[in-house]
């Protein structure tokens, strides 16, 4: 049976999240369709896509979650597919949930891994529990979690385009981004740094973070902070990572002075490595760390920075 | 004080009665400061002494040939007043010396001109008694035996027994009758109101226990719904005679570690401000003028700072000698500004919604309360388990905080080597809500009190040790208040009994070691033999200058433990004093202590150790191999 | 005008996830509760939005009995009235859950004023499932907008403000509407203690609806793999820097 996959793009290049999630619709079934809203992507042949559906329509240059789960339900009405799956994204999530809802069928948020019965293995508490479940529905709709599921490639060749024109209503585009407001970042962004430094409550207060910021300026890395800084009034909420802030996926995540508490592994458990400085040997966030360093981060920090300089200016 | 809110002061007689003779008449806390003290004792037995000649002096002004009975031909008494009119002179120079040479910082915002005014005061009546009577004598009327009064005998050789001398009699007795009247006319607009009211401040001074706040009732209707202190009218009218008896003597201000560290807080400037807002709004609120509304105390009268810098270390109240309680005052108006307005720092809040949420000020789970215990074997109170002699109430800071853990697994060491029948209540021991009622929110204290009263009295428990001195003194002297009523002892008293009673036997090779006194300990709850009992079993003690009921503070009282600190911080002002003993280890009894101090010594990059008494205790049992590496 | 803010008790899980033996929940005995992050920022910005317009929040659980602790804390920080749809304490699947919101502010709205907002936090924190807001918004024929970081009404419109790469994409939605909001909106006050005695006496109507069959069914809970890894201990204190940066020399990341 066929699976369809929304797959998300900008500027014309495909969004890893959707690459992941076409490497667990390949399990759940062949032939692999995708549909991307208003623009053409390539490349993804080697993610097993037989046919990439580019739905075109003026009113979809804008985005449009009525609209697009539209299309996607119109679609999925032709191909006839067993699963329709999205990424885990905010978008993604949406678009699905209201694919589910004009249909009556359930959806299963964030999977992480299908079975071979037809369960769903989906996350919960950002990650950090983990729930099985079965989707009581011929059609099963369902995201792939961010970052837990590999983006394989394949041997596959070119996928063929086809256009599609849905059939849209003026309803659909009542809820569609009418602006956009561009915030100017100081720095790099939190959800794209390929290193964060981040601090807890050992940090201490808000002048504490001077020594994290400094770190952060050598390693071109992002600054995060736990929800206790952020509720504390030291840091503002975007800069909060966890399951209620920004969730990141960098190389590297230095956690100083933060306990490990599920919602915010929740957060950071995308990061490649976890370096946790904690005076406490027993702190939780050592069972979700790669390396550790235990004392007093007020020391450490600014040695590990004066190290750097060392070695970054031989 | 008739705007006053009630409070109940007028049990406990025999306890205020004998605080009133040690106190006021035994001068005992002025003389804490011995010459200053000595001169006030002059100064104020002298009035005592001298009232009669007052009445005398009136009398005289009227009728000269005429007298007291009885009393105005005594020798003895004539005596008695030449020597005390002397004293009180000493006194008056005593105290120029002090103010106009020594200039001590304590006096630093008091109103010194209006001192420098009492005391001249004070020397006219003094010396034109004297005179007064020097022209008597003079004069052949003294109604007592001039023998019997040298110094006035002496004085009356200046003068003849003519028409001048009579002159000059009745010269100096109008005008001695005239500077006290003018001193009596003065006394309600100047700090030397405390001859009137600091004896009643003394009566009506707090006889419970120190460390026990006044608890607040919530079960009022809507229009009672006012708690804390926001305005003039919700002080009690102890509070309010507190800042009638403020003699700004500013020996509070010389103790209170916030003062010392350059903070905002003085606690006698503190109470002269809250005297000046009520003096400016008494009157007319008393009067019920129509459309006067009270202006809010903070900031009126004081900072949210001032309000924020103190650590309810209890310093002030100790020295205050008229039994000014500043605490009680700093207390009522942060209960107004966080239960009424919401208003308090802003890093606090997690602990508040930490305190009501997990019940703990970690946010940690309670699943993970006992994991200290682990690995120790220590008995979990289960519900319906039989009740263990002692409970061990392990306290927040030991189940979380992994430098006070130690201490907690030390204790449980020691009473398993000493075979004492004890047990924790693990997941079922919440917060005992020392940190929200010390931070004003007695809502969120009460409720965890009434939960913590409800599990220990179902579980059957008698008898607590605490290894906190905030658990310690909440359970023992606050908990009653909600109807659990408990034998409460902190570790230090049981352990340093065991040792007493030769259940655990030390060795005393600990080194040099100095002992810092917890303010819940040494001067809320009089706790100070017992460690050091303790201390010397294990090494060699060196006292610190402000030990025992005049220790320094932590900082980390009044929930400051939670707080961002500005200026110096406390910590390290106490771990300087600890580390110019030269002792190689910093002995500690209290959690909060152990981390704030330990803190401050890696701040400084001293080379002490920071270690609760309960673990040098147990290094130094025989045979046990838990000595830690040497530094 | 008047809001409706759905809510969800959740436990404060600390550190470790347990299971319950059965593997059907997590294990809560001395676990402390809360309002699931998100809908406390939506009771927050609903309050604020009646204190500027005027109006009335109500506040909705579907949840067991302990639940009430959560309205009558959403009672102390400025909600008006609670709705608590009593469960057993067995979870409901986000289409059930949906069904029955819908089901009650159908019957409110027939014989009363109907709500010109209802609020939804994106996600609840335990489940995660990310549809309740949507599904309740398209029964009831209600335009949706989800993942709000900023929410002002105006003229019988509310314009959402929703985070993205960059910046904010801006919506605008005709009354009455749905939304869903996001932590951070704002920062929910700390209630002053006459709101919470008072909110002991504002009214909450409650009701048992029953349980439908699940449509996505948990067979299972487990906890992920992986928990109770072994850091690798570089070196403690200052000491540790040379490994440190070794190590981000070796994954790349020392610049």
């Amino acid at each position: 049976m066929s699976v369809l996959v929304l797959v998300e793009q900008a500027d014309g290049a495909t969004d890893e999240l959707s690459l992941q999630a076409l490497a667990l619709a390949r399990d759940l079934g062949s032939p692999v369709h995708a549909l991307s809203i208003g623009e053409a992507v390539t490349g993804l042949g080697a993610y097993g896509v037989e046919t990439l559906h580019v739905a075109q329509d003026d009113r979809l240059s804008t985005y449009a979650p009525a609209a697009w789960a539209a299309c996607l339900g119109q679609l999925a009405d032709r191909l006839q597919p067993s699963a329709v799956v999205a990424a885990g994204t905010n978008r993604g999530n949406e678009v699905l949930a209201h694919l589910a809802a004009r249909r009556d069928l359930p959806f299963a948020a964030n999977v992480i891994a299908v079975g071979s019965d037809g369960t769903v293995t989906r996350v919960r508490w950002g990650g950090s529990l983990l729930e099985e479940a079965r989707i009581d529905s011929d059609l099963r709709l369902l995201t792939v979690a961010p970052h837990m599921v590999e983006a394989a490639t394949v041997n596959g060749s070119e996928a063929a385009v086809e256009a599609f024109e849905p059939a849209l209503d003026e309803t659909e585009f009542v809820v569609r981004v009418v602006d956009h407001a561009e915030t100017p970042t100081a720095g790099i962004s939190l959800a794209e740094a390929k290193v964060v430094v981040s601090g807890g409550r050992g940090v201490g207060s808000a002048d504490g973070f001077g020594m994290l910021e400094e770190l952060a300026g050598l390693l071109n890395a992002a600054v995060g902070c736990s929800r206790v800084v952020t509720m504390a009034g030291w840091r503002p909420h975007t800069d909060q990572v966890g399951q209620t802030g920004t969730k990141v996926a960098p190389d590297l995540y230095i956690a100083c002075g933060i306990s490990g508490a599920t919602q915010h592994i929740a957060g950071c458990k995308g990061a490649k490595k976890i370096l946790a400085i904690n005076s406490d040997a027993e702190a939780p966030i050592l069972a979700s760390a790669d390396y550790a360093v235990i004392g007093d981060l007020a020391e450490i920090v600014p040695a590990i920075t004066a190290e750097l300089r060392k070695a970054q200016s031989q | 004080m008739r705007l006053g809110k009630p409070v109940e002061r007028f049990d406990d007689v025999p306890k205020r009665v004998r605080n009133e003779a040690v106190i006021v008449l035994g001068q005992r806390k002025l003389l804490q400061r011995l010459v200053p003290g000595l001169i006030h004792a002059a100064i104020f037995w002298g009035f005592l002494v001298l009232f009669p000649t007052i009445v005398i002096a009136m009398i005289g002004v009227v009728d000269k040939e005429s007298t007291l009975p009885w009393l105005g031909e005594q020798g003895w008494f004539a005596l008695m007043v030449d020597v005390f009119a002397v004293l009180v002179l000493a006194g008056v120079v005593g105290a120029v010396i002090i103010r106009k040479v020594q200039r001590p910082a304590r006096f630093e915002g008091s109103h010194l001109g209006e001192a420098d005014l009492i005391l001249a005061l004070i020397a006219g009546i003094v010396t034109t008694l004297l005179l007064w009577h020097a022209s008597r004598i003079a004069l052949g009327v003294n109604e007592w035996p001039s023998s019997w009064s040298p110094v006035s005998d002496a004085l009356s050789g200046l003068f003849g027994d003519g028409g001048v001398t009579e002159v000059l009699e009745r010269v100096f007795v109008w005008a001695h009758v005239l500077i006290i009247l003018s001193f009596l006319a003065y006394l309600p607009h100047s700090k030397h109101l405390h001859i009137a009211t600091a004896a009643f401040n003394v009566y009506f001074a707090r006889t419970r226990p120190r460390g026990r706040l006044e608890p607040l009732r919530f079960d009022v209707p809507e229009e009672e719904m006012r708690f804390g202190a926001g305005t003039v009218p919700d002080l009690t009218w102890k509070q309010t005679l507190d800042t009638f008896s403020c003699t700004e003597c500013g020996r509070c201000q010389d103790v209170c570690p916030a003062w010392t560290t350059g903070k905002e807080l003085s606690p006698k400037l503190l109470i002269m401000a809250l005297r000046d807002q009520v003096f400016e709004e008494g009157p007319p609120l008393v009067r019920g003028e129509e459309g006067f509304e009270p202006s809010p105390l903070v900031p009126n009268a004081v900072t949210d700072n001032v309000v924020w810098d103190c650590v309810t270390c209890g310093a002030c109240v100790r020295e205050c000698p008229v039994s000014i309680e500043h605490v009680d005052h700093i207390i009522d108006l942060r209960r107004h500004l966080v239960m009424m307005e919401s208003s308090f720092p802003a890093e606090s809040e997690q602990m508040l919604r930490d305190v009501e949420r997990a019940s703990n000020p970690w946010g940690k789970p309670q699943t993970e309360r006992a994991d200290w215990a682990a690995e120790l074997g220590v008995r979990v109170l289960e519900p319906g388990d039989p009740a263990p002699e002692v409970l061990y109430w392990v306290g927040c800071a030991a189940s979380f905080d992994e430098r006070a853990r130690t201490a907690a697994q030390s204790t449980a060491k020691l009473l398993q080597a000493a075979g004492v029948d004890f047990a924790i209540l693990g997941p079922r021991e919440s917060c005992t809500g020392d940190p929200a009622r010390r931070i004003g929110n007695e809502y969120l204290f009460q409720a965890h009190a009434e939960q913590n009263v409800s599990t220990l009295n179902e579980a059957g428990v008698t008898k607590i040790v605490a290894s906190c001195p905030h658990c310690f003194n909440t359970i023992g002297n606050e908990y009653p208040d909600f109807g659990g009523d408990y034998e409460v002892v902190h570790h230090t008293e049981l352990l340093a009994d065991l040792v007493r009673d030769g259940r655990l036997a030390p060795s005393a090779d600990a080194g040099t070691i100095t002992y810092h006194d917890s303010c819940y300990l040494a001067r809320h709850n009089d706790v100070r033999a017992d460690p050091r009992a303790i201390v010397e079993a294990v090494g060699t003690p060196i006292e610190m200058e402000r030990r025992e009921e005049r220790t320094f503070c932590c900082g980390a009282g009044g929930a400051r433990m939670w707080m961002e600190e500005r200026a110096r911080p406390i910590n390290e002002e106490r771990v300087r004093e600890a580390a110019e003993t030269g002792a190689d280890t910093l002995a500690v009894a209290c959690p909060f202590c152990t981390v704030m101090l330990d803190d401050g010594v890696k701040s400084r990059g001293d080379d002490l150790r920071v270690v609760d008494v309960s673990t040098l205790l147990v290094e130094s049992l025989d045979g046990d191999g838990t000595r830690p590496p040497a530094p | 005008m008047r809001i409706l803010v759905c809510v969800k008790r959740v436990p404060l899980t600390g550190g470790k996830m347990v299971l319950t033996a059965d593997e059907q929940a997590l294990e809560t005995r001395h676990l402390g509760f809360t309002i699931s992050p998100h809908e406390e920022c939506g009771v927050e910005e609903a309050v604020r939005l009646v204190e500027e317009h005027g109006g009335e929040v109500t506040v909705l659980t579907l949840g067991p009995a302990e639940a009430e602790e959560q309205i009558r804390d959403s009672l102390a920080n400025g909600a008006d009235r609670g709705v608590h749809l009593v469960t057993d304490g067995e979870e409901w699947d986000p289409q059930a859950t949906a069904a029955v919101i819908v089901s009650t502010i159908q019957a409110e709205e027939a014989v009363g004023e109907g709500f010109d907002l209802i609020v939804f936090g994106n996600e609840s924190a335990d489940a995660g499932n990310y549809q309740v807001g949507i599904r309740v918004a398209y029964t009831l024929g209600r335009p949706v907008a989800t993942g709000l970081k900023g929410l002002s009404v105006a003229d019988g419109r509310v314009r959402c403000e929703q985070e993205v790469p960059g910046g904010r994409d801006i919506y605008d939605l005709p009354l009455p509407a749905v939304v869903s909001v996001l932590e951070g909106i704002n920062l929910p006050r700390y209630p002053s203690v006459p709101a919470k005695l008072r909110a002991r006496s504002k009214p909450v109507e409650s009701s048992s609806p029953e349980r439908p069959a699940a449509r996505l069914e948990r067979l299972r809970l487990m906890v992920p793999p992986g928990q109770g890894k072994q850091a690798e201990v570089l070196g403690s204190g200052a000491d540790a820097a040379p490994a440190v940066v070794e190590m981000m020399r070796d994954i790349g990341v020392a610049g």
